[in-house]
This record gives C-alpha cells, sequence and structure tokens, in this order.
C-alpha cells in the first residue's frame, strides 16, 4: 500500500530488503553461530574442530539447553520463570538424597528429578493463575527461595558424591557408533528440542501459547482457556528443569547446593539470544537452540584461548545486547515495509 | 607413575604438620569462673558474651559446623556465653548486617566475625568499636585497620598443595590452575599462591581458568584445557568442588590415571576421592581452630590485652595417608 507512493527505484531496494527479510527472521541467528564457529576456527585451528572438542559442546550446555527450552515456553506466553536455577538443584539434591538412602530402585530415580521439576512448575502456574499474583516475577521469584531453601533442607546443604549408573545415563553416558561415541545428552537435547517444536508449531495448545503471548484479552475471547495452558506451561519450565538438574547430576556424578546459582539468567539469555520476545508470542525453537549454543561456543573458545573469566561476563553481556540490537534493526526494517 | 613417589609425599606430609606445628595455638588462657564481677557494665551475674558471626549456617556446610564447634566448645571450656550466628546463604550481608546490630544492641562484649562482604559489614563493626565492643575477623579479613585477623593464610595453603605437584612431578611438566571466584580474597591468594608455588619449582603453567568454585563448570572447563592440552601432567584446583569437577572430566577422557589432581579444603567427598585414588591431594583448612582462636582472643581483647594482627590457624596437606581422617 505504502509501496504504491514510492519512486520505482526506492521500490525496488525496499521490495528486496522485505524479501530478504524472512530469511534473516528465521536464520539471522543461525549467521552469529556460524561466526562463532568461524572465530573459533581461526583462534584455535588445531583443536576447536576436532571431535574431542566438539564431542564435548553437548555436555557442557545440555543443561542449559533443557532449562532454556521451558524457559522459552514460558516467554512466549509473555512470562519468566526465575525459579528454574533453584528447581534444578531442588531435583538434583532430592534425587542424590534419594539415592543416598536407597529409598528407590535406581531406575525409578531416573524419574524424582521431572516430578519435583513438575511440582514446583505446578505451584508457579496456579500461584500465577488461582492467586492471581500480578506477574510471574513474583511467585518465581518465591519459589526461587523456597526451592533452594528446601534442597539445603533435605540435604543438610552438604554435597553428595557417588550417583547409581541410571541416574548417571542421560547425563554422562556415551553410545558408541562405530569409533565414534555420541554422547547420550546429545540425543537427550535432540529429542527435547523436536518435541517441543512439534508441540509449539502443530498441536492446537503450542498455537494457544503463542497467541496468549501476543495478546492474552484475544486469546481469551476467542475461547482459549488461558488459566489451563499457562499452567502447563508453567509445569513444563518446570519439568525442563528438573530434566537439567538430572542432566548436571549425572555429569558430575553427584548433588552439590550450589548448583545452578545464577542458571536462570543464562537460560533467559539464550531465549533473548534466540531472537524470542520478552513480550511474548514471538520466537522460535530453532533460535533458542542457536542461543544456547551462542553462549556455549563462546564459553569453549574463550577457554581454549585462556581468556579469563571477567572477559568471559563483559563478552557474554556484549553477544546478548549486539544480537537484541540486530531484532530491534530486524524488526524496524519489517514494519517500515508494512 | 604418579602414584609410586611415595617417599617424596612422606616428606611433603611432615612439611604440612611442619606447618601446621608453626600454627600451634598460644597456650590457652587460665579458664575464667562463669560469673565475671570485675565487669562493671555487666550485672553481676551475667557473663560476658562474645558473638561469632559467620558466613553462613554450621547446619549447611561441614566448615562452618566445625567454627561453631570451636567456638562453643572454646566458650564453655573459657567460661563466657558465646552466641554464634550467621545469614541464610553466603550471598545475605543484608541479614549478617542486621544481625551484628541486633547483638551489639543486646549488650555483647566483642564480635569475632567472618565477613559476607568487607566492605558493607565496615560501619556497623565501626559503630560497634565505638561503643567500646572488640571486633576481630575469622576466616575472613574484613576492613577495619588494626583489628586482627584469625584465619587460614590461603596462600600458604595453596603453595602447600602446589607443592606437592612439584614434588612428583618432572620440571617443565604442563600443568593448569582451575581458580575460584578471584574478585574475593580467598579465590585470589589461593591462584597467586598455586601460581607462584607453580613458577618457582619450574612447572609449565598452561592453562589458568576460574571455574567460579563450581563442580559443573570446572569439568566443563577441564574438558576445553584437555582438548588444548591432552598431555597435561597436573591440575591444581582452588577447592575440592572444582577438583572433584576436573576429575570427572579426566575420567570420561580415560587420563584420571596420568594426571595428578590437587584440591583445597579437605570435604569428605574429596577425601573419599583420594583413597579411592580419583585424585592425589588436597589441602586442609583449620575451621575448629578458627572458631576456638576466635573466642579465646576477643576474651583477652576484653580484658586488655594484645594480640598479634594475624593468626594464622594452619593448613595441612591431605594424601592417601592421612585422608580417612576427613571422611
Amino acid at each position: 500500500m505504502a509501496l504504491a507512493t514510492q519512486t520505482p527505484s526506492e521500490a525496488r531496494a525496499r521490495s528486496l530488503r522485505v524479501r530478504l527479510i524472512p530469511y534473516i527472521d528465521r536464520f539471522g541467528i543461525l549467521l552469529l553461530v556460524l561466526l562463532m564457529l568461524a572465530i573459533g576456527t581461526i583462534t584455535q585451528p588445531d583443536v576447536f574442530l576436532t571431535w574431542r572438542n566438539l564431542s564435548n559442546i553437548p555436555g557442557q550446555n545440555a543443561a542449559n539447553a533443557a532449562l532454556a527450552i521451558g524457559m522459552f515456553v514460558v516467554i512466549v506466553t509473555a512470562g519468566i520463570d526465575l525459579s528454574v536455577g533453584s528447581v534444578l538443584v531442588l531435583a538434583m539434591m532430592t534425587t542424590a538424597v534419594l539415592a543416598r538412602a536407597q529409598a528407590l530402585p535406581p531406575i525409578l530415580l531416573v524419574f524424582v528429578p521431572i516430578l519435583v521439576g513438575i511440582g514446583v512448575g505446578l505451584f508457579n502456574g496456579l500461584g500465577l493463575t488461582v492467586l492471581r499474583l500480578p506477574h510471574p516475577f513474583i511467585v518465581t521469584l518465591g519459589t526461587l527461595n523456597i526451592a533452594r531453601g528446601l534442597a539445603n533442607l533435605i540435604s543438610g546443604g552438604v554435597p553428595i558424591s557417588g550417583l547409581p549408573s541410571e541416574v548417571r545415563f542421560l547425563g554422562n553416558g556415551v553410545i558408541p557408533i562405530g569409533d565414534v561415541q555420541i554422547p547420550v545428552s546429545l540425543v537427550v537435547i535432540a529429542v527435547l528440542y523436536v518435541g517441543f517444536w512439534v508441540f509449539l508449531q502443530y498441536t492446537r495448545t503450542g498455537r494457544h501459547l503463542y497467541a496468549i503471548g501476543g495478546n492474552p484479552q484475544a486469546a481469551r475471547v476467542s475461547g482459549i482457556n488461558v488459566e489451563r495452558t499457562l499452567v502447563l506451561a508453567y509445569v513444563l519450565c518446570g519439568a525442563t528443569a528438573g530434566l537439567a538438574g538430572l542432566l548436571v547430576a549425572g555429569r558430575t556424578n553427584s548433588g552439590f547446593p550450589n548448583a545452578g546459582i545464577g542458571a536462570e539468567l543464562d537460560a533467559i539469555s539464550a531465549v533473548i539470544i534466540g531472537g524470542a520476545s520478552f513480550f511474548g508470542g514471538r520466537g522460535s525453537v530453532l533460535g533458542v537452540l542457536a542461543g544456547v549454543l551462542v553462549i556455549g561456543l563462546l564459553r569453549n573458545i574463550l577457554n581454549l584461548n585462556d581468556v579469563q573469566v571477567f572477559w568471559q561476563q563483559v563478552l557474554i553481556g556484549l553477544v546478548i545486547i549486539l544480537a537484541v540490537f540486530i531484532d530491534v534493526l530486524r524488526r524496524r526494517a519489517g514494519s517500515a515495509s508494512d | 607413575m604418579t602414584q609410586n613417589n611415595l617417599r617424596l609425599l612422606g616428606s611433603a606430609v611432615a612439611l604440612a604438620f611442619g606447618v601446621a606445628a608453626c600454627a600451634a595455638p598460644p597456650p590457652a588462657a587460665a579458664p575464667q569462673p562463669p560469673a565475671q564481677p570485675q565487669q562493671p557494665a555487666a550485672p553481676a551475674a551475667e557473663p560476658i558474651r562474645i558473638l561469632v558471626s559467620m558466613k553462613g549456617p554450621g547446619g549447611g556446610n561441614p566448615f562452618w559446623a566445625a567454627v561453631e564447634r570451636g567456638a562453643l566448645e572454646k566458650g564453655k571450656e573459657l567460661g563466657v556465653e558465646v552466641i554464634v550466628l550467621a545469614p541464610p546463604a553466603e550471598s545475605d550481608v543484608q541479614a549478617q548486617i542486621a544481625q551484628v546490630e541486633d547483638q551489639i544492641a543486646k549488650g555483647v562484649k566483642a564480635i569475632a566475625i567472618a565477613p559476607t562482604d568487607p566492605a558493607a559489614l565496615r560501619p556497623v563493626l565501626e559503630r560497634a568499636q565505638q561503643q567500646g565492643i572488640k571486633v576481630l575477623f575469622i576466616d575472613t579479613k574484613g576492613d577495619l585497620p588494626g583489628a586482627t585477623f584469625i584465619g587460614t593464610n590461603n596462600e600458604l595453603g595453596a603453595k602447600l598443595g602446589v607443592d606437592y605437584l612439584c614434588k612428583n612431578l618432572p620440571k617443565g611438566s604442563k600443568v593448569a590452575i582451575l581458580q575460584g571466584i578471584i574478585v574475593q580474597s580467598t579465590g585470589k591468594a589461593r591462584a597467586d599462591g598455586a601460581r607462584t608455588g607453580l613458577t618457582e619449582c619450574g612447572m609449565n603453567i598452561v592453562a589458568e581458568l576460574s571455574a567460579e568454585w563450581d563442580r559443573a563448570k570446572a569439568t566443563s572447563v577441564m574438558e576445553d584445557i584437555l582438548t588444548r592440552h591432552p598431555d597435561i601432567q597436573g591440575v591444581f584446583a582452588s577447592n575440592d568442588n572444582m577438583a572433584l569437577g576436573a576429575v570427572e572430566a579426566l575420567k570420561n577422557a580415560g587420563v584420571n590415571d596420568k594426571v595428578i589432581v590437587v584440591g583445597f579444603d579437605a570435604n569428605p567427598d574429596a577425601a573419599a576421592a583420594i583413597l579411592a585414588g580419583e585424585m592425589e591431594a588436597t589441602v586442609a583448612q583449620n575451621p575448629y581452630n578458627m572458631g576456638a582462636f576466635g573466642v579465646e582472643n576477643a576474651l583477652k581483647l576484653i580484658r586488655g590485652e594484645t594480640i598479634p594482627e594475624v593468626i594464622d590457624t594452619g593448613t595441612e596437606l591431605v594424601t592417601k595417608e592421612n585422608a580417612e581422617r576427613y571422611k
């Protein structure tokens, strides 16, 4: 419509931009991942692209990947879940305490962290919808404290080392295929992400989550059960945080009470770098995965180059701002073309 | 090949005991009768009250539990009333300040404190001093000129730990340091001590990275170090949690028996790992002494005696030979 009043050359330039936008929209963040891969290869040509290094990446990022996908579901509804780091540690310590007490057959222990996560998630969801606490920030800030306190209470705040191999399998196991050892955590994350992608793209409830984030009032009017769907979002987020606890427990062969401090911030960073909007209704599963990889690769590359942790903090902060700024530019370009 | 230097190990242990002996406590003050009639400010029946303010609750951490035990037992021995308090978390600075304020109001005569944040605690401790309350620091050095510090010399402790690497590895071996959070004085002192010690004995430090005291982060950082330097021979971690995290990475890479891992803190898990041959050594602090010396010296200050500005509570190298005691 607006195009009609423009000169032909302007229109052509704009239309090129308009045609590029969907691609940048979908793959822009992947460019950032490719850039990271390039920097890694250039600075550590003999090391970075070796299987030995690459096979470390899934294990190093599996927990954040699990946290981030749950966080994404909540952020899509324009919510936030600050409790995931504490859910992680509560899930982990509950499992470790039960393992030490030999209270359950080891194979059943695997379900414990997920159930703990679902429990806290349910509490978050009901706090938001039944207690009508004004913003998810509040109830999840509450459970951030409650869950970490409970984790310390049940364990006495002392690390518990030595977990059964069944508990360790998802976080630390490998599947040998020929000469190559595939980390089980990679398979877990792949299944998780494909599952969430199908759920969010192709199920009615998945689309409802986007709709609620885009415009809760419109969603309610069009017959969506907003409350029930929101509770589901927080339950899913809790469940993935519980899974993250299982992965960290497996990887470190222990439950330790300081696990997951600040983990919610890494998860939120990954979601935001991946192009989701804090105001809900926007973002993709692929973007979240890319966001997780950007943070993970950045740490990996900085470690390989012996860069001290202060610079790591600075650079991760810059990447968050840069990624969101690119997003803003992209959207400004998009809205100008309407 | 790393484990067969037992003779050297023996001498390292001997050295450790030497250091511990140097730091032996000054002779205990004569026990006081429970009532303190010579204290004019307090009513005759009321005993001297000393606040021991820790960074974290004893119920949550064996380290603080030992500080608490040391303080309470010494208090009983000396006949003073010892109040042990701690904020719910080591990051909860406000809660610690509030607890100190409340105890000043309740009339304690001395405060032995492990400050969660030295700068933030300074104003309240200055106020205490103005009211004639004696202040000294335990575990973590605070920000108050002239106040005595009673705790581990972390730099010497780290040197004691890396000494084990020096004695068990040939000159020029590739070693790595896993640092804690080095904006904290403990993290910095341990990183500095390790660096100095390893440089002095001619080791080749190929990586110095922070894993922020965290076990999971240490596994990731150790993986990255191994990727870059597969032939690494020794690792010093500034705490045991990171050492145990590094051990997981080494086990997964199948090189656990080729790399000497030394930690710091002597927590029970590390002691178990040492006995299992997964890591070789750690450095024990003496938190019990921090509590006990804290109370003892606080009482000396109340009585107007002078005490040294720094009192080392000692460190000890823990290896297979003595790890059983720390399990």
